[in-house]
């Protein structure tokens, strides 16, 4: 690489990391230069979470919570004790196109971030996360039902909510705020919001049970926890048709979509980015108001 | 790839694997002999502890996959030159040599009396690990009471035994010591095979860091401290090869890996410069 576009030197590009779509790293790395403008803002200061597929997807991958041996010394990491781990967590972050380019070079398809800013903000939490996920029989059409529904809600509290596939089966509905709560707070209120959308939509649950019933669609409000990730917005997730997790309009979501047609190869020909503003928002929680 | 797998099956029954993950306890000793510590004896049979676990290949020919050997050839014709036509030349200058045959050096060899002399009792960790150079496995032999006695003796003083020992043509200093319940020797290099590093001019004129630097570097130091673990670490190159002997002994052909895919790579940049660029618009 003569010209030293990038400190980021490429190996096995030809390797397939996506067999049922036949897509090679090279692929992957060139997904992730494309998507860069619109993924980076929402990496920004935030601790990373991986998943790695050296082998592929069809391969067993493995996560990646810390920086691995050999991370260059131009990569920024925050370091934090585990209480839970009993030691040190040095998390990855991302602020520049090379690091991303570095976690592309590793495999690192998913891409998962905390719900907290590093730093002194690490345990005040600036997103809330409603993760809605259906249980078979129950659909994607389910979900995009329970979704709209959790929008009027939240229009009626005067609050912008975001919306994006979660890459697999469900959607993710995402509140920036104001990192001034805890984390037993945002769990709070969104178990509250769940509680209430369990009334209005019989096909909601919002417990969690051992065993959630079939057909129901769940909204897990423990997700908003300490150390809990949701895959980045723009992550490509280790599925056989190389789905990303796709910020969408919320004009989008009607029955019928697909979230598999939002792919590695479909995402990068959108030219909006429905989130744009997105780090810039950060509003109030009224965490007691009905 | 993986074409010669005939001859292994061969020339070796059972295919071997490498992929031992106990040490090996060795066979027979290379040497027996008496430790001598004033006027007390102690028989002991000398054992190998250390184990290189690289990896020795056998060159092949390339046709037919059978193994080479070396032979002594004349600079001048080219013949093959017999052992007992070979003498030992020590070179004095360039192509200048004195010549010593067999029996001159057999003569001149040190007299190998079979005798451990230690003389001195030291504290183990007051000799720099820098002197160390191998190590051996002491089995009692025939008066095993003088054995016991001698490593109990160093268990219960904390104190390891100097001397000497004389293996094949070479002198060697030699520390004997307690370890896990056996005694175990040292051979020690000499003062002299150690280059003297403040002599290098990149470590003449090595400058001070500020405090604050060194703070952070002690910090950095503090935050990974830890207990050191051998087990740790292992050989990748040495695990690679395992792997890939263990896929030939299946018969799988081995793709060679290439660093980088010139023409995908090319593709790559043209993408990252439209990426730069919008980047630098943001």
């Amino acid at each position: 690489m003569s010209e030293k576009l990038t400190k980021v030197g490429f190996t096995n590009l030809s390797k397939v990391l996506y067999p049922a779509v036949k897509a090679t790293k090279a692929r992957v790395v060139e997904y992730y230069i494309k998507i860069a403008p619109k993924l980076l803002p929402a990496l920004a200061d935030r601790p990373l979470v991986l998943t790695r597929f050296p082998e592929g997807v069809e391969k067993e991958g493995f996560y990646e919570k810390n920086a691995p041996q050999g991370t260059p010394e131009w990569v920024r990491t925050f370091t934090r004790y585990s209480e839970t781990a009993k030691r040190s967590i040095h998390y990855i972050m991302c602020n520049d196109l090379d690091t991303l380019l570095w976690l592309a070079n590793l495999a690192a398809l998913e891409i998962h971030v905390t719900l907290s800013s590093a730093e002194d903000a690490f345990l005040k939490p600036d997103l809330v996360l409603f993760d809605i996920d259906p249980k078979p029989p129950a659909t994607f059409d389910d979900v995009i039902e329970v979704a709209l529904q959790l929008k009027l809600e939240l229009d009626a509290l005067g609050l912008k909510s975001f919306a994006k596939t979660s890459g697999k089966k469900g959607l993710h509905v995402v509140i920036p705020i104001v990192p001034r709560y805890t984390f037993l707070e945002t769990r709070t209120f969104a178990r509250e919001i769940g509680r209430k959308l369990e009334k209005q939509l019989p096909v909601v649950t919002s417990e969690f049970s051992r065993q959630p019933r079939p057909g129901v669609v769940f909204m897990d409000y423990l997700q908003n926890s300490h150390g809990k990730t949701m895959a980045c917005p723009y992550s490509l997730r280790a599925t056989p048709q190389a789905t990303v997790s796709t910020p969408l309009e919320w004009s989008q979501l009607k029955k019928g979509l697909k979230p598999e047609d939002f792919n590695m190869f479909s995402v990068v020909l959108i030219k909006e980015d429905p989130w744009e503003g997105f780090s810039d928002i950060k509003q109030k929680l009224e965490v007691n108001q009905k | 790839m993986g074409r010669f797998l005939r001859h292994q099956t061969k020339t070796g029954g059972e295919p071997k694997i490498a992929n031992e993950k106990t040490v090996r306890v060795p066979k027979r000793p290379i040497w027996t002999g008496t430790i001598t510590i004033g006027l007390v004896n102690v028989p002991v049979k000398l054992y190998r502890m250390i184990f290189e676990r690289g990896f020795s290949f056998r060159f092949l020919h390339e046709q037919d996959g059978q193994p080479l050997k070396y032979q002594k050839v004349c600079t001048k014709d080219n013949l093959v030159v017999p052992w007992e036509d070979t003498v030992r030349g020590y070179e004095v200058s360039k192509n200048e040599f004195i010549v010593f045959t067999k029996e001159e050096l057999e003569a001149a060899k040190p007299e190998s009396d079979r005798k451990i002399r230690l003389n001195k009792f030291v504290d183990f960790y007051s000799i720099d690990p820098i002197y160390f150079e191998t190590t051996y496995i002491l089995a009692p032999d025939k008066n095993p009471e003088a054995y016991t006695l001698l490593l109990k003796a160093l268990e219960k003083t904390e104190k390891a035994a100097a001397g000497t020992i004389t293996l094949r043509t070479k002198e060697y200093p030699a520390i004997v010591q307690a370890h896990k319940g056996v005694l175990i020797l040292n051979t020690l290099r000499y003062g002299y095979e150690l280059a003297d590093p403040s002599k290098l001019d990149e470590l003449k004129k090595l400058k001070e860091p500020s405090k604050d630097e060194l703070d952070l570097a002690a910090k950095i130091v503090g935050d990974l401290s830890g207990e050191f673990n051998i087990d740790e670490y292992e050989d990748a190159y040495k695990q690679k090869i395992e792997d890939l002997i263990e896929k030939k002994l299946k018969g799988e052909t081995i793709v060679v890996e290439k660093p980088e895919v010139k023409e995908e790579a090319k593709e790559l940049m043209a993408a990252l410069k439209q990426t730069l660029e919008q980047l630098k618009k943001k």
